[in-house]
C-alpha cells in the first residue's frame, strides 16, 4: 500500500480497498460486471425480439391486432414455399446477392491493384475512392433516383445522347432494368470497401517474390495467380462472406428506390418481409420470410467456416 | 520504352475514371442543389455548379424543417455514440482480458447479430417500445441504435485491447489497482484511436439509420434527417434544389469523418469479422 501512495498514483486508493483487498485479477465475477450492461442491451433489443419473431412465424398474427395470435404450426412456411411469387423473391435475392458479391469484389480488386502502384496523388486517390462507402444510404438512394429520373435524370440524358436510351426513360419503372439499376447503385456503394480492404491485403504481398516471378519469365497473369492471389485469398473469402450477409439484409436502398417493384422485379427477402408486415399486415408470414433469410445467412456463415477450415488443413486449394 | 509510357498513361486514365465514378453522384447532388430552374430543365443540363445559387443552402436551413431534422439526427447520433462506446469499452475489455463461462456463446451472439436485418426486428421492437412508452421519443431510438451498433463497437475495441501488452496491466495490478481502474487509466488511453473510430462508426450508424426512425416516430417535429430526406423521394412539392441541398448537408459530415478515420474503421471491421 505504501508503495502505491509513494508512487503517487491512483486516486482510488481509498479506505474501501483497505477493508477488502481484491485479488490481483478481481473476483471471478469481475468479467460479468464489465459485460453485464452491454449483454443486457443485446438481450433486450436483439435476442428477445428475435425469439419473438421465431414464435410469430408459427402463428397467424395481424398487424392491427397483434396481441391475438393463433398458433398455426408450419402453415406460414408451407404457404410461402408453395407460392410462386416467393420463389421469384428467392431467385431475385440470390441473383442480387451473388451479383453484389462477385462484382463488388471484382471491381474492388481491380481498383485495389490500380491504387497499389506508387504514383503522385495516390493518397488523395485512395481517400476519394472511399467516398461512396461513407455516403449515407438514404442520400445515395435519393441521388440515384434523381439521376435515374425518366425526364431530367443525367443517366437518361447520357444514354439518349449515346443512343442507348431506354424507351420512355423510366429505368426504375421497368421490370427489365430496375434490378440492374439497383444493383449498380449497391455496387457503387460497396466497391470502395472491398477495394480498401484488398488494398491493405496487397501490402503484405512480398514484392521480391513478384519480381522473382517476373525475372523467371512468368507473365503478369501467372505472377498474379502464383503470388498475389495466394496472399489475398483469405481476404477475398472474408469479403465474400461480409458482402453476402450485408446484401441479404440490405433494405433502405432497395426500398427507397423501388419498394421492391415494378411488379416484384427488385423484391428481395427483406423487402418482401417488410411489405408483408406493413402492407399486407400479416406479421406471421412476414416473420416466416425473415426466418428464411436468417437461415440462409446461417448456412452461409457455417459453410464458410467449414471451407476456411478445410483450406487451412490444405484439403482444398 | 514506348510500351512502358503507354502503360503509365492507361493507368492514369483508369484511376481518373474510377475516381470520377466514385465522386460523380455526390458532385451531381451538389450541382443539382446549385442549379437554377432553367438550367435544371434545359435540354442541355449545366454540368458545373452555379455558385451564384449558393443561397439555396441557407434557405434550406432557414425556411424548411431541415434544421430541426438535422438537430434530431445529431441528438440521436451523439446519444448512440455515448451509450454504445460507453458499453462497448467494458464489453471489449471483458472479451479480451478474461476467460469466463459463456464467453464463446457471447462471441457467437455478437457475430450473429451482424446478420439480423433491422426490418425483421422492427415488429417485435415496436411492441416493446409501445409497452415502455418509447414510441415518439429520441431516447428510444438512441437505445435501439446503440444495441445494434454495440456488437461491432465491442469487437473492434476487443481487437484493440488484444494489441496492448498485458505486462502494463499486470504492473498496475501489482500496485493494487482494481480492474476498472486498470481499464480506465491504462487501456483506454492506449486504444484512443480505436475508440475514436468506433465513436465515428456509432455516430454515423445512428445518423444514417432509417427503418426504426420511420417506424417509431410519428411526431414530425421529432423526425431525424434520414426520414425527412427519404420522404422527399417521390414527393413533388419541394423544389429539387432544396432537396439536394438538404441531402448534401446530411452527407457531408458523414463523408468527412469517415475519411478521417477510415484506416481504423476498415481494419476494425475486418478484424472484428475475422477473429471474433
Amino acid at each position: 500500500m505504501t508503495v502505491v501512495e509513494q508512487t503517487g498514483a491512483p486516486k482510488t486508493t481509498s479506505p474501501g480497498r483497505a477493508r477488502r483487498r481484491p485479488s490481483p485479477l478481481g473476483s471471478k465475477w469481475t468479467p460479468y460486471l464489465f459485460l453485464a450492461p452491454a449483454a443486457l442491451f443485446i438481450l433486450v433489443f436483439q435476442a428477445v425480439p428475435l425469439l419473438q419473431e421465431v414464435y410469430l412465424s408459427f402463428t397467424r398474427t395481424r398487424l392491427l391486432n397483434p396481441t391475438r395470435s393463433e398458433w398455426v404450426g408450419l402453415d406460414n412456411y408451407n404457404r410461402i414455399f408453395g407460392d410462386p411469387e416467393f420463389h421469384r423473391t428467392l431467385l431475385i435475392t440470390i441473383v442480387y446477392v451473388i451479383t453484389c458479391v462477385v462484382v463488388a469484389i471484382g471491381a474492388g480488386l481491380v481498383v485495389a491493384l490500380l491504387l497499389n502502384k506508387k504514383f503522385r496523388g495516390r493518397g488523395v486517390a485512395r481517400a476519394l475512392v472511399t467516398v461512396p462507402w461513407a455516403a449515407p444510404g438514404i442520400a445515395v438512394a435519393l441521388i440515384a433516383t434523381w439521376m435515374l429520373n425518366a425526364q431530367y435524370g443525367i443517366v437518361n440524358r447520357f444514354l439518349d445522347a449515346v443512343g442507348l436510351g431506354v424507351p420512355g426513360g423510366a429505368i426504375l419503372d421497368s421490370p427489365r432494368y430496375a434490378l440492374p439499376a439497383v444493383l449498380a447503385t449497391t455496387i457503387w456503394q460497396l466497391f470502395p470497401f472491398t477495394s480498401v480492404v484488398l488494398l491493405s491485403a496487397l501490402q503484405s504481398v512480398p514484392q521480391d517474390l513478384n519480381e522473382a516471378a517476373t525475372v523467371d519469365g512468368a507473365g503478369r497473369w501467372a505472377t498474379f495467380r502464383a503470388v498475389t492471389w495466394q496472399v489475398i485469398k483469405p481476404t477475398v473469402g472474408l469479403l465474400a462472406l461480409l458482402m453476402t450477409i450485408w446484401s441479404l439484409r440490405r433494405f433502405e436502398l432497395i426500398w427507397l428506390m423501388t419498394k421492391g417493384g415494378p411488379v416484384g422485379a427488385t423484391e428481395t427477402l427483406v423487402i418482401d418481409l417488410y411489405s408483408q408486415a406493413f402492407d399486407s399486415k400479416e406479421l406471421g408470414s412476414a416473420a416466416a420470410i425473415g426466418m428464411v433469410g436468417v437461415v440462409i445467412s446461417l448456412i452461409v456463415i457455417i459453410g464458410s467456416r467449414l471451407v476456411a477450415r478445410a483450406v487451412e488443413k490444405g484439403d482444398v486449394r | 520504352m514506348r510500351r512502358f509510357r503507354f502503360g503509365v498513361t492507361a493507368r492514369i486514365v483508369a484511376v481518373l475514371v474510377v475516381l470520377g465514378v466514385a465522386v460523380f453522384p455526390l458532385y451531381w447532388m451538389f450541382v443539382t442543389a446549385l442549379s437554377s430552374n432553367s438550367d435544371l430543365f434545359a435540354d442541355q443540363p449545366r454540368l458545373t455548379p452555379d455558385l451564384g445559387q449558393f443561397g439555396v443552402f441557407v434557405d434550406a436551413l432557414a425556411e424548411g424543417k431541415a434544421a430541426g431534422w438535422l438537430l434530431n439526427s445529431l441528438i440521436i447520433a451523439v446519444g448512440t455514440m455515448v451509450v454504445s462506446v460507453g458499453l462497448g469499452i467494458p464489453l471489449g475489455y471483458a472479451l479480451s482480458r478474461f476467460s469466463f463461462w459463456g464467453k464463446a456463446v457471447l462471441t457467437v451472439v455478437l457475430l450473429f447479430t451482424q446478420m439480423l436485418p433491422e426490418a425483421l426486428m422492427v415488429v417485435p421492437l415496436f411492441a416493446l417500445f409501445r409497452r415502455f412508452e418509447l414510441l415518439d421519443s429520441l431516447t428510444g431510438l438512441v437505445l435501439v441504435n446503440s444495441a445494434f451498433v454495440l456488437p461491432i463497437v465491442a469487437l473492434i475495441l476487443k481487437g484493440a485491447i488484444d494489441g496492448i501488452p498485458k505486462e502494463l496491466e499486470e504492473a498496475a495490478r501489482a500496485d493494487g489497482a482494481r480492474p476498472f481502474t486498470t481499464l480506465t487509466r491504462i487501456n483506454v488511453p492506449l486504444i484512443a484511436p480505436s475508440i475514436a473510430a468506433t465513436a465515428v462508426i456509432a455516430f454515423f450508424h445512428a445518423w444514417n439509420e432509417y427503418v426504426f426512425a420511420v417506424t417509431f416516430i410519428f411526431n414530425p417535429d421529432l423526425q431525424p434527417a434520414s426520414v425527412g430526406i427519404a420522404n422527399f423521394i417521390g414527393e413533388l412539392g419541394t423544389p429539387i434544389q432544396t432537396v439536394m441541398a438538404v441531402a448534401f448537408l446530411f452527407t457531408l459530415p458523414a463523408v468527412a469523418f469517415y475519411l478521417l478515420v477510415q484506416k481504423y474503421v476498415v481494419s476494425g471491421m475486418t478484424a472484428g469479422a475475422v477473429k471474433g
